[in-house]
């Protein structure tokens, strides 16, 4: 579904390790119990000397515990781990990287002040006492070109692109001494060119004999990288294949369980505006700035059209996080207009603009949609505690409240133990799911949707697609912002470019021309000179 | 097979509370051999800080008249811990409802209930009056309010000073420097413990119920738990934030009327009793709760007051004040502790 | 004056108060009978005795406190088998009633309070009858409770003329706590010596709001210093400003105990004071059932209070000047606190011919002339 990976990369699929070869590691029976959830269920996995090893599954199937058990992050409940063929058990990641298993998280673990040098030689025992930052940085330009990992030693963690600091990651790991390198969804924080790098430098990795596992639920990637593949559903090993010879669609039926719609696109809306009602909503030369109080968006014209999907396609960080929030009234403007319905607006305010029917699935769920520490409960009424039945005067109905949090859960279809636990507790998945539903309870007119899709496994994503085809059904204005732009292809009705706060052009997703997009997204027009 | 620690993301309470049980027992066998070694005996001692607190009427009155006040500074600081906020002023403003308590009190007068009730109000205005600036400057220039209201309790020390020694000395009290008697009084529920008691209840139950129950609290709690959701929301942050600051003020404002009103009469240096860096102490042993400020307070009040009958016992007043540290410091690594479960783990076979 | 204003109301609030405090717990069982009084206020046998000390400061302080120390020092050593409670640093706040309630409830036979608590304490008096209570610098007496004081004015008058011989430019400097009747009383009778010698004598006040800062009282002899001063005298529990006098070469007098340890050339005198044989009489009066309240006792110069042994660096005519005022106050009863006395406004307060009684004096709360900084 990325048509950002490239295919001939899957020239991977190619190389066999020696199948006869007696495995480096081999987890055996492992189980994991967390209070009322077995995360992983007498699991068996195998890591043969030269192989990329995918580990793939849903989001909560139990991949990262899995790993982290073997890391020693997490003790098992049953299980063993045997290395080189004899029993072992870690206490600590440290206990791993000395027996040269070292872990690469989703969330990086490094000191956002110091710089890549001093990230790389902390907590190394190999570190000599008394140093200058030059040597660290000398040594650490010493061990990136023996790696062949691209890092600036001298540069700060939070002046690093995040592929940089995935880079910085690997080369901390492979510093150490690392045989096994395991990868927690390494790609999610990739843009396309970062991520070929980071597949050509796993190849180099593995072609010195050494191993790597590969935890992901995108199939693409999966298949272009790997030479045996995993699968785990609900903490169950579910199969385990020979990357050659396998498809996407088996590789979705056995993490899903279930047949699964692959990339259909869905047919246009059967909504039909009235022709007399005005746009549900309307930007009229709008400018913003960013958190910073510099320039992000810049004279932006936009009409909202009922029932159909507006695609907002862009790289990271072109102003999106910027133009959804304006959409949903949580940003001011700094110039311009919104004209909601006919209305202009005197001034952005969200609860205003959710009295007006507009909704909005926020680009991070953790920072801004939800509060973590709070009960489901009152996440759940975030957006209605203020209507009845939920709010009664200036009192809030609790048992309203509870009705309100089944009805969402059941809509999104998640299962939840407790409604009063917090909702930190929930997998990601179900996080996201939840906030959709939520939001498309208010979306009366728009809903703003930024990243829906992101970090959901294949399952999550159709449901989500799902849901914001029924929305637009029922003519509703949906405004989805994507990096994939295959996806928006598939979905949307319109698309608009958004390069450096700017639209650089709107157009009919039937029969664009994907790469006159794809060169407005790096700011280019066909002809090859760049947009002012 | 070796130990090691794991740490959870929450607590269950029943563990929360055999946490804070432990640690405060630990804290007893630790001063226990403490006043063992300095020729006491410890069981003597601990039998008798029970029967004086709770066995007599003049110790249940201490009791009372210690409870009360923490109850109210502990609430002024778990009600800004709700929204995120630390309210380190509570002690000036304590003192500064205790002077416009005072002001009512001196230079009016009327029926008793009607003077009680406007010093009361006072109280509370001068309290929040006292958190104001603090509470604009982190609401409309995010200037950070542990520091200013910290601050602002130095002035209130010197404001109070200023009034009690100067402008409203009385001339007749020696010593020290003290108004005249304020002719209204807090009534009395049993000897000298005065109905403030029942006012901190009822605080302590209304902002209990008022964030829990009300549209109010609901924007306030999810305020203190992301502030970013609560922009989402839509949920007026600042003015939040400034009611609640302002409640705080008002909370400890109170707690200084009463003070003046119900247990000293005079308005003079050093009536806070430093309840005011108490009730912090009071929030966080309550993790920011309400209700928990209840049994938080008891358990600070019982110190306190054990602490007076120690020193009848010919304990010195540093050993005393050691102890309270230790009770305080065990308790707090017990919240920490609670966080965590030992887990057994084999010791890794270190094989190349 | 204002608890007057009201008596029936706030005498009624208590009595029903109490009453229905005392149902209410009564009836729980909860609660052993308190012990307001054991016994009546007759004789107590020795071993029966309960004597009990509550002090503002550190018994440590080699100062105030400690000169009530010693007299607890004295009065256990007179009667040893009683039994003794003591507690230091109890501060001006709700803490001290619960303090001296604890005494109560203690059996306490007889209390001294070395510092006045006032309301305070009569929250505990009040309801304690048949313990006795004396309270020092007090202003209530009752049945069982007395004040008693030193009439620190008299030495204090001698160490003023001192000052006023050995102060080149008479400015004098004086560390103070609180503008109460003690301290009005100290500096009057220390501007008034001074200047019965040196018509030019005045006297800068500065007040720290505490009887015990050493850092407080270090800052105000340096801000008196600075500010042109060339003797330095007070009123502190301890011996700080001293240290900042022998620093910088000026005399300084002091209060309670014999400091020149701590500034042997600066150190001038000191208006000492001891207890010890009071303390014993008073614990003696009440075993032997004959102590009374509604005293109000002022222990007079040479009994109690007096000037100490001269410093050093003290001239020999300083000396004989001084101690020939003190001898005539010995000796002939020599009032020096007759009019005419003006206010620091320069309003005669005592006309030509009229004298301060000792209560006066005792009650003194307006500054004479001469004296700046201490509000009146």
């Amino acid at each position: 579904m990325s048509v950002a990976l490239d295919r001939s990369l899957a020239h991977g699929v190619g190389h066999v390790a020696d199948p006869d070869a007696a495995p480096v590691v081999s987890l055996r029976g492992i189980t994991k119990i967390f209070p009322g959830l077995i995360a992983n269920d007498a699991v068996d996995f195998d890591i043969r000397a030269g192989e990329i090893h995918a580990l793939l599954g849903e989001n909560g199937a139990g991949k990262s515990t899995l790993m982290n058990v073997l890391t020693g992050i997490y003790q098992p409940d049953a299980g063993q781990i045997l290395l080189d063929g004899q029993p072992t058990r870690f206490v600590s990641p440290a206990q791993a990287i000395g027996a040269g298993i070292g872990m690469i998280h989703q969330h990086f673990k490094l000191i956002q002040a110091f710089t890549v040098a001093e990230n790389i030689h902390l907590g190394w025992g190999e570190t000599p006492v008394l140093i200058s930052a030059k040597d660290i940085e000398d040594r650490t330009r010493i061990l990136a070109e023996k790696f062949n990992l691209a890092v600036r030693p001298e540069a700060r963690i939070d002046e690093i692109s995040a592929g940089e600091q995935q880079r910085v990651e690997i080369l901390k790991v492979l510093a150490r001494g690392a045989r096994i390198l395991i990868l927690d969804e390494p790609t999610a924080v990739l843009t396309p060119p970062e991520a070929r790098e980071l597949f050509k430098a796993l190849r180099q990795f593995r072609a010195a004999g050494n191993s790597v596992v590969f935890i992901s639920h995108k199939l693409d990637e999966v298949l272009a990288i790997s030479d045996r593949i995993t699968i785990l559903r609900a903490g169950k090993k579910v199969a385990l294949r020979e990357a050659a010879g396998c498809t996407p669609s088996i590789l979705a039926n056995l993490m899903v369980g279930r047949d699964v719609v692959l990339h259909h696109a869905r047919p246009a809306s059967p909504h039909q505006a009235n022709p007399g009602d005005p746009p549900p909503m309307v930007l009229q030369d709008v400018s913003a700035l960013n958190d910073r109080g510099l320039p992000a968006l810049t004279g932006i014209e936009l009409e909202l059209r009922a029932g159909e999907i507006l695609g907002i396609a862009g790289v990271a960080g072109n102003g999106q996080r910027e133009l959804s929030e304006v959409l949903t009234g949580v940003r001011p403007l700094q110039g311009g207009d919104i004209v909601i319905a006919g209305y202009r607006v005197p001034s952005s305010n969200p609860a205003m603009f959710r009295d007006a029917g507009i909704g909005h699935i926020p680009e991070d769920r953790l920072r801004s949609g939800l509060a973590p520490s709070l009960s489901i409960i009152d996440n759940a009424v975030l957006r209605e505690y203020v209507i009845p039945p939920v709010a009664r005067g200036h009192f809030i109905d609790h048992g309203s409240a509870a009705a309100l949090a089944k009805r969402i859960a059941k809509d999104a279809e998640v299962g939840i133990p407790s409604f009063q636990m917090p909702v930190r507790n929930l997998s990601g998945g179900n996080q996201q799911r939840l906030v959709a539903r939520r939001e498309m309870r208010i979306a009366k007119s728009v809903l703003v949707a930024a990243y829906p899709t992101r970090g959901l496994d294949v399952g999550a994503i159709n449901t989500m697609i799902d849901y914001l085809v029924a929305l637009r059904d029922s003519g509703v204005a949906v405004v989805m912002f994507s990096e994939e732009l295959e996806e928006l292809l598939n979905l949307a009705d319109r698309i608009a470019v958004l390069y450096e706060g700017r639209i650089m052009g709107i157009f009919n997703a039937k029969g664009a021309d994907m790469e006159e997009i794809g060169l407005l997204m790096g700011g280019k027009t066909k002809h090859g000179e760049r947009v002012a | 097979m070796a130990f090691r620690l794991q740490r959870l993301p929450s607590v269950r309470p029943e563990i929360a509370v055999a946490a804070h049980a432990v640690a405060i027992g630990l804290a007893f066998v630790v001063g226990g051999i403490a006043v063992t070694i300095s020729g006491h005996n410890a069981f003597t001692l601990a039998a008798k800080v029970l029967t004086a607190s709770f066995g007599s009427e003049f110790g249940l009155e201490d009791f009372g008249l210690l409870f009360g006040p923490l109850m109210l500074t502990g609430l002024a600081a778990a009600v800004t811990l709700r929204i995120g906020l630390w309210n380190i002023g509570a002690e000036g403003q304590f003192y500064i409802g205790a002077v416009f308590a005072t002001g009512v009190g001196l230079f009016f007068s009327g029926p008793p209930w009607l003077m009680l009730t406007a010093m009361f109000l006072a109280g509370g205005i001068g309290g929040a009056l006292w958190i104001l600036v603090p509470t604009l400057a982190r609401a409309y220039a995010n200037v950070n309010e542990i520091i200013t209201t910290l601050l602002l309790n130095f002035v209130a020390v010197l404001v109070v000073n200023y009034l009690s020694t100067g402008l409203w000395r009385d001339r007749k009290q020696s010593v020290l420097g003290a108004t005249a008697r304020i002719p209204y009084e807090v009534p009395n529920l049993s000897g000298s413990l005065h109905a403030g008691i029942l006012v901190a209840v009822a605080a302590v139950v209304l902002m209990a119920l008022l964030i829990r129950y009300t549209r109010w609290g609901y924007e306030v709690r999810i305020s203190g738990a992301n502030i970013f959701a609560a922009h989402y929301a839509g949920i007026p942050v600042r003015s939040r934030l400034i009611s609640v600051m302002l409640i705080s003020g008002a909370i400890a404002g109170i707690a200084g009327m009463l003070e003046v009103a119900g247990t000293v009469h005079r308005l003079q240096g050093g009536i806070s009793n430093n309840f005011g860096y108490l009730g912090i102490i009071v929030a966080v042993l309550a993790g920011g709760s309400p209700i928990g400020v209840v049994f938080s307070g008891f358990v600070m009040a019982v110190i306190l007051n054990a602490g007076i009958i120690l020193q009848a016992q010919g304990i010195l007043l540093n050993d005393v004040l050691a102890m309270t540290g230790l009770i305080l410091f065990f308790t707090a690594i017990g919240e920490q502790v609670a966080h965590y479960r030992i887990v057994a783990t084999h010791v890794v076979a270190q094989e190349a | 004056m204002f608890d007057l204003k009201n008596p029936s109301r706030r005498k009624f609030l208590t009595m029903a108060g109490t009453a229905a405090g005392a149902s209410l717990l009564g009836n729980t069982g909860l609660v052993v009978p308190s012990a307001y009084g054991a016994g009546a206020l007759g004789a107590v046998k020795e071993e029966d005795a309960v004597i009990a000390f509550g002090h503002v400061g550190p018994i440590s302080d080699e100062g105030w406190t400690s000169t009530h120390h010693d007299g607890l020092v004295a009065v256990k050593a007179a009667f040893p088998k009683a039994k003794y409670l003591e507690i230091e640093t109890i501060p001006y706040s709700a803490d001290a009633t619960r303090t001296f309630r604890q005494f109560v409830a203690e059996n306490a036979t007889l209390i001294f309070s070395s510092s006045e608590y006032g309301d305070l304490l009569a929250e505990v008096s009040n309801r304690a009858p048949k313990v006795a209570f004396m309270e020092c610098n007090g202003h209530r007496v009752a049945d069982n409770f007395s004040w008693y004081y030193v009439k620190h004015w008299m030495p204090t008058y001698v160490i003023g003329v001192a000052a006023g011989l050995m102060s080149k430019t008479g400015k004098l400097g004086y560390v103070a706590s609180f503008p109460v009747p003690s301290v009005f009383t100290s500096v009057n009778a220390f501007q008034m010596g001074a200047k019965s010698v040196n018509p030019k004598a005045t006297t800068q006040v500065i007040s720290i709001n505490s009887w015990f800062d050493p850092q407080g009282a270090s800052q105000a002899g340096t801000a008196l210093l600075d500010n042109g001063a060339d003797f330095l005298f007070g009123i502190m529990d301890e011996a700080a400003y001293l240290q900042v006098a022998e620093k910088r070469g000026i005399p300084a007098a002091m209060w309670n105990t014999d400091v020149r340890r701590y500034g042997p050339k600066s150190y001038v005198t000191s208006c000492v004071v001891d207890w010890r044989k009071f303390y014993v009489e008073q614990t003696r009066k009440r075993l032997a059932g004959t102590w009374t309240g509604n005293e109000q006792i002022l222990l007079p110069l040479g009994e109690g209070v007096d000037r100490d042994a001269w410093g050093e660096s003290v001239p020999e005519n300083v000396r004989q000047t001084a101690d020939a005022v003190r001898t005539k106050m010995l000796k002939d009863g020599f009032n020096p606190f007759a009019g005419e006395i003006k206010d620091s406004a320069g309003k005669v307060k005592i006309a030509a011919g009229e004298k301060m009684d000792d209560m006066a004096l005792y009650n003194w709360n307006w500054a004479v002339e001469g004296v700046t900084g201490l509000a009146t």
